[in-house]
């Protein structure tokens, strides 16, 4: 076996299958606005996007490290009263002014990253779950103790221009963008040295340590990386809403949704978390505005998510990729050699 | 801060259940706090349609809430595959915890509802404080089923059942111990006490189906604080836990109190990963 | 000659115990060191310690004249020393392959590692020619943890070597594996010797360690008792006496025979001769009559996979059945089929008669057949007394449970002098003892032992086999697992040799010891010792 034939891989990831969908789903994304305009739907449209990029960016540190950070919300719930703050006090409008801080919204995430993830970090596993989860609620009873962030009542955003069915779409495309390069940069760190490392953590942290990973670095960079696009988005969606207060900004099932969807459409992929939070939260804010009660959609989540976690442990894309791969290898699968000539076969130069 | 102690009292008796199932099942149950809320509609039912006082109450509240113990380990946490199965179990028991405030906010809205009884607002004169009654009943309650649960798992046969299969599950099954009929009682017992939290948790303060998260964040807080699988450590955490939360409402102001616990919380567990009591080591099995 | 590595008067205390007692050590450039010791005399600790996974109280660890003491692990390992563990450790999801990848990276900037891809092609070369080099080159692709226990300890030496590293530390990596791949580990090592990199290596396999060393350093309670050239520490009496014990268990012939106990896994305290012959005679005996298990066309296996194919198995009454092969043969599957943890896909197992295949574990355990597992089968936070009591737990006879109680302390008098300690706290061989004593509070017919010898150093490793005999001699059958094949062939009536999952050999404990076949690949230290 040459050394070029064992370096190329599967194929299989590159299929053109794979490819066509992937292109599809990018038309579609694209288009959406332009051929559905009725307000009620591109408004589910962009939560979906919205959670699209929270659940993307969540995998980014938990997917791939395997420390489930149950407390993202600090950062989205962040990143909306910094642009709160940031538009008032830099005298900023709405609309596409506003648009332009989203980024430093991100920043400023990050950057509250760091604290946080200093204090949760020492801690392993469900420890850590844990921690974040304390953190939480402290963010959440601050901000409604503290004076500059508003109190109960919360701050307002400065109102968008637009007005009526074109209202939505500004935004869809600017969550669209948002999407993209916080999606290109997940492609990126899986396919990086970076993200290897990250894996690495997940499957035996000491050991990883043993080879020279420096860990610390690499939890807390990745724990910022994804409190950046949570951050970004954050700030967009409390623009849509015009308002944030501490109930919305810091909302203990918005940490267990992002969860979840990247649960769903499998942790550690790159899809999985895109279509958990396609299906779900399109589920959910269908089913809130045809019933409009709370309560049976707690219920269908609940039930839903047990019915993945039991029948699909790691989630829906890898068990489809799973199913796939078991069809197209069904013919040429053998059992597993004898221990013995694994042994003794590559030894005789 | 009398008060911080009895309250504390039923807090370590939920705590208690909470991680005993830890230690058995290597399981976080985050359904904890709500299903203390689902006891306390229970005994709310029973009270207000059914005329049964909130104490006798407890008689058919406690083996419902066993049976659903029973009923979630059978389902769901068996399922479970030891791989991450900590971190998993959060996941599932969040969406079966979901699922609970789903089906109460469905039944009974989002009002909040109170226990009442005669004794609930009478208090005993005692050393120069009054003692409102509701918590010495609610504190007695607690301390007795404590003490029940110590003496089974330490004394019983079946709690040496209940000790082995946490430590190696193997040999316990080769010694003839059925582990998983130990577990699901466990499990069940873990639940139940939560019937009696949530009778003395109804009575003292207002519900609703929502009450849940806050239950359930400062159990966690406790039962990490005192160290995971630590019976003792969920008592000393609950009492210290509770009686930091007075005394910082009394002083300083009462929405910042609990704040102040979980910012300790947060403290205790970078110095000390394990929790005050906790084990540092991880267990084989 | 300056030292590489230079260990002074290390202390690390776990609680009350210490386990690494002003502990010395000198490694030189070049040379292939070998750390040896009795069980729980520091070993693993110290390589803890000098890589960084530990703490040390006190004490100074220099390389190259520079002070790395509790240095962290990654820079252990930046600085050039690479080791491997004692339970082989990988990155099961990640594929072999990315496996070798992770540690390619040493110093380099945040932002640099994001935007590079994993591995670049002169990496990913290199990383298969050390696949080759360890010889697995064909699974690069597969996942890591499909890997069977030999494939992976190559696995992870070869992860070290893409850095590159001067310095590898190598926790036994001798154990658990068969003979064919132990030559194969220690060609390996002395090739990378020969390339320049310095070695140390912890092992209890004594023949591999003589073999390839040309220091060995012994360490014992946590401080260093000799180090020296090979022949001069096998015939130091301190070093016997560590290993040994007392002089009652040296047989008689003083020099030439110190020589042999060191080199070769040591024979019970009865004349070698006279162990031939006997379990023979029992054989001859044992095997007239019903057999008292049978397997008859037994598969097994987990998940689709069959581990068991058509194994057909008797086990003799009164008699000692061992059954041996290599790594991966399904030695543990038998038995855990038999006491009812595995349930058999076909074939039908018998107990005096009876069907017992299919049954739950603890109607096995009610019908007389008990088994004590692979290491670390006692409670460790129960006392010693809960312990051996537990193992009455379907006794539902109070006044036969003390009375078996009684009798068991007689025999093992460990349950009652540290009846109140935490069983967790009693070295492996003691523990052994206590999971014998457990095991006798249900007076089972038939004692089914999964590697009984395990992890102890020699000296416990006779008294534990010598256990064995004596439990045999009280009239119960036993069948007995075992990785070390000489020894427990020798302590057996009857032989069976498994080998990827199918019975390849029975005969009575000599004929399978002696057969032609079986010599080269079977039994335990194959590797030739280079001196005498």
């Amino acid at each position: 076996m040459t050394a070029a034939a064992t370096a190329a891989g599967p194929a299989s990831r590159r299929s053109p299958a794979r490819l066509g969908a992937g292109a599809i789903v990018c038309l579609v994304l694209a288009l959406f606005p332009v051929v559905i305009t009725d307000p009620a739907s591109t408004s589910i449209a962009f939560y979906a996007l919205v959670f699209m990029v929270a659940a993307s960016s969540w995998n980014i540190f938990s997917g791939y490290t395997g420390y489930l950070a149950l407390g993202h919300a600090v950062f989205f719930g962040s990143g909306g009263y910094a642009l709160s703050l940031l538009c008032s006090h830099l005298g900023v409008g709405g609309g596409w002014p506003s648009f332009l801080l989203l980024p430093l919204c991100g920043v400023i995430a990050a950057l509250i990253a760091v604290p946080v993830g200093l204090v949760a970090l020492r801690t392993r596993r469900h420890t850590f779950v844990v921690v974040t989860i304390a953190i939480f609620f402290i963010f959440q009873l601050a901000a409604t103790n503290v004076g500059f962030t508003g109190g109960t009542s919360g701050l307002f955003l400065p109102l968008a221009p637009w007005t009526g069915s074109s209202f939505n779409t500004p935004f869809y495309y600017v969550a669209l963008a948002v999407l993209v390069v916080t999606v290109g940069c997940s492609w990126f760190v899986r396919r990086s040295r970076f993200g290897l490392q990250l894996l690495a953590v997940r499957d035996d942290e000491d050991r990883a340590l043993g080879l020279g990973v420096k860990t610390w670095r690499l939890k807390l960079s990745a724990f910022m990386l994804s409190a950046f696009f949570v951050g970004m988005i954050g700030g967009l969606y409390f623009d849509f809403i015009g308002q944030v207060y501490p109930q919305t900004a810091f909302d203990p099932l918005f940490d267990l949704s992002i969860a979840l969807m990247a649960f769903f459409g499998g942790m550690g992929t790159i899809a999985g978390p895109l279509l958990g939070a396609a299906v779900l939260e399109s589920l959910q804010q269908y089913v809130t505005f045809t019933f409009s009660n709370a309560a049976i959609y707690l219920i269908a989540y609940g039930v839903l998510f047990l019915v993945v976690i039991l029948l699909m442990p790691r989630g829906v894309v890898p068990a489809v990729t799973d199913y796939l791969n078991r069809r197209r290898t069904r013919a040429t699968a053998t059992g597993g050699p004898p221990e013995r000539l694994a042994g003794v076969a590559q030894v005789t130069p | 801060m009398i008060d911080g102690i009895l309250t504390g009292g039923v807090y370590a008796l939920m705590a208690a259940g909470l991680t005993l199932i830890f230690g058995v099942m290597d399981i976080i149950n985050i359904a904890q706090g709500v299903m203390v809320i689902l006891g306390s509609y229970l005994s709310f039912e029973l009270s207000v349609h059914a005329g049964i006082g909130l104490l006798p109450g407890l008689l058919i509240t406690v083996p419902v809430m066993f049976c659903l113990g029973v009923a979630i380990e059978f389902c769901f946490m068996r399922r479970l595959h030891d791989q991450d199965r900590t971190q998993m179990s959060i996941l599932v028991t969040y969406a079966v915890a979901i699922v609970i405030e789903g089906i109460l906010t469905a039944i009974y809205g989002v009002d909040y509802r109170q226990l009442s009884a005669s004794y609930v607002n009478s208090s005993v004169h005692m050393l120069g404080f009054y003692l409102p009654d509701i918590y010495l009943i609610g504190f007695g309650l607690a301390v007795a089923l404590l003490i029940g649960l110590y003496y089974m798992l330490y004394r019983t046969q079946f709690g040496r059942a209940v000790r082995a299969s946490l430590q190696n599950r193997t040999a316990a099954d080769l010694i003839g111990i059925d582990v998983n009929r130990v577990r699901m009682i466990s499990v069940g017992i873990g639940v139940a006490v939560t019937a009696v939290g949530g009778m003395v948790y109804g009575a003292t303060n207002a519900f609703n189906p929502n009450t849940g998260y806050d239950l359930i964040s400062r159990l966690l807080a406790i039962v990490v604080l005192g160290g995971m699988g630590s019976i003792a450590g969920a008592m000393g955490a609950a009492v210290f836990i509770l009686v930091i939360n007075d005394v910082v409402a009394v002083w300083w102001s009462p929405t910042w109190a609990p704040l102040v616990y979980f910012v300790a919380l947060v403290i205790v567990l970078s110095v000390r990963p394990q929790g005050l009591f906790g084990h540092a080591a991880v267990r084989a099995q | 000659m300056t030292n590489l590595i230079e260990v002074s008067a290390v202390v690390k205390s776990y609680g009350g115990i210490r386990a690494l007692n002003s502990c010395d050590l000198e490694v030189r450039e070049g040379e292939i060191n070998g750390l040896i010791g009795p069980n729980g005399s520091g070993k693993t600790t110290l390589f803890n310690v000098i890589t960084g996974y530990e703490r040390a109280q006190a004490g100074r660890i220099a390389l190259r004249g520079g002070d790395i003491t509790n240095s962290s692990p990654d820079r252990v390992f930046g600085l050039g020393i690479g080791r491997t563990f004692q339970l082989t450790r990988m990155f099961p999801r990640l594929t072999v392959l990315e496996n070798m990848l992770v540690a390619t990276q040493r110093q380099e900037g945040w932002l640099r590692s994001i935007t590079r891809l994993a591995g670049s092609d002169s990496e990913r070369s290199r990383a298969l020619e050390l696949l080759e080099f360890v010889g697995i080159t064909r699974l690069a692709h597969e996942p890591a943890a499909n890997l069977s226990y030999g494939q992976r300890k190559l696995l992870e030496l070869a992860s070290l070597l893409v850095a590159d590293p001067d310095i590898l530390l190598l926790d036994e990596p001798a154990g658990g594996v068969n003979p064919t791949l132990i030559n194969h580990l220690a060609d390996r090592i002395q090739e990378l010797n020969a390339q320049g990199k310095t070695i140390l290596v912890v092992e209890h396999n004594m023949e591999f360690v003589m073999g390839i060393c040309s220091r060995i350093t012994v360490l014992s309670q946590g401080s260093t008792l000799v180090a020296g050239a090979p022949a001069e520490v096998r015939t130091n009496p301190a070093v016997l006496e560590a290993y040994l014990g007392a002089d009652e268990h040296e047989p008689a012939g003083g020099g030439a025979a110190t020589v042999a106990v060191i080199s070769e896994p040591p024979r019970t305290s009865r004349e070698p001769v006279a162990a031939a012959a006997a379990p023979d005679a029992a054989a001859a005996a044992a095997s007239s009559g019903e057999p008292l298990l049978r397997l008859a066309g037994v598969c097994a296996g987990y998940g689709g996979a069959d581990i068991l194919k058509d194994v057909s198995i008797e086990v003799a009454r009164g008699g000692i059945t061992c059954v041996v092969g290599p790594n991966g043969a399904g030695k543990s599957t038998v038995m855990k089929t038999i006491s009812g943890l595995l349930r058999p896909r076909a074939g039908e197992i018998r107990f005096r008669g009876e069907l017992v295949s299919g049954l739950a574990p603890k109607q096995v355990l009610s019908r007389g057949i008990a088994q004590i597992p692979q290491a670390h089968s006692l409670f460790p936070d129960m006392t010693v007394q809960e312990n051996v009591e537990m193992g009455a737990y379907s006794v539902h006879d109070g006044a036969l449970t003390r009375k078996r109680l009684a009798a068991v302390q007689e025999l093992y008098p460990i349950v009652r002098d540290r009846a109140h300690d935490k069983a967790g706290s009693l070295s492996g061989g003691q523990q052994r003892l206590v999971e014998f004593a457990r095991c006798l509070m249900l007076d089972p017919e038939l004692i089914m032992l999964d590697e009984p010898s395990m992890g102890l150093d020699p000296q416990t490793r006779a008294m534990v086999f010598e256990m064995v005999a004596e439990m045999n001699r009280q009239g119960r059958t036993i069948l007995l697992v075992e990785q070390n094949a000489r020894a427990g062939l020798r302590l057996s009536t009857h032989g069976v040799v498994l080998e990827n999952g199918r019975v390849r050999l029975t005969g009575s404990g000599h004929e399978v010891l002696t057969h032609p076949e079986i010599g080269a690949l079977y039994l335990g230290g194959a590797v030739a010792a280079a001196t005498a």
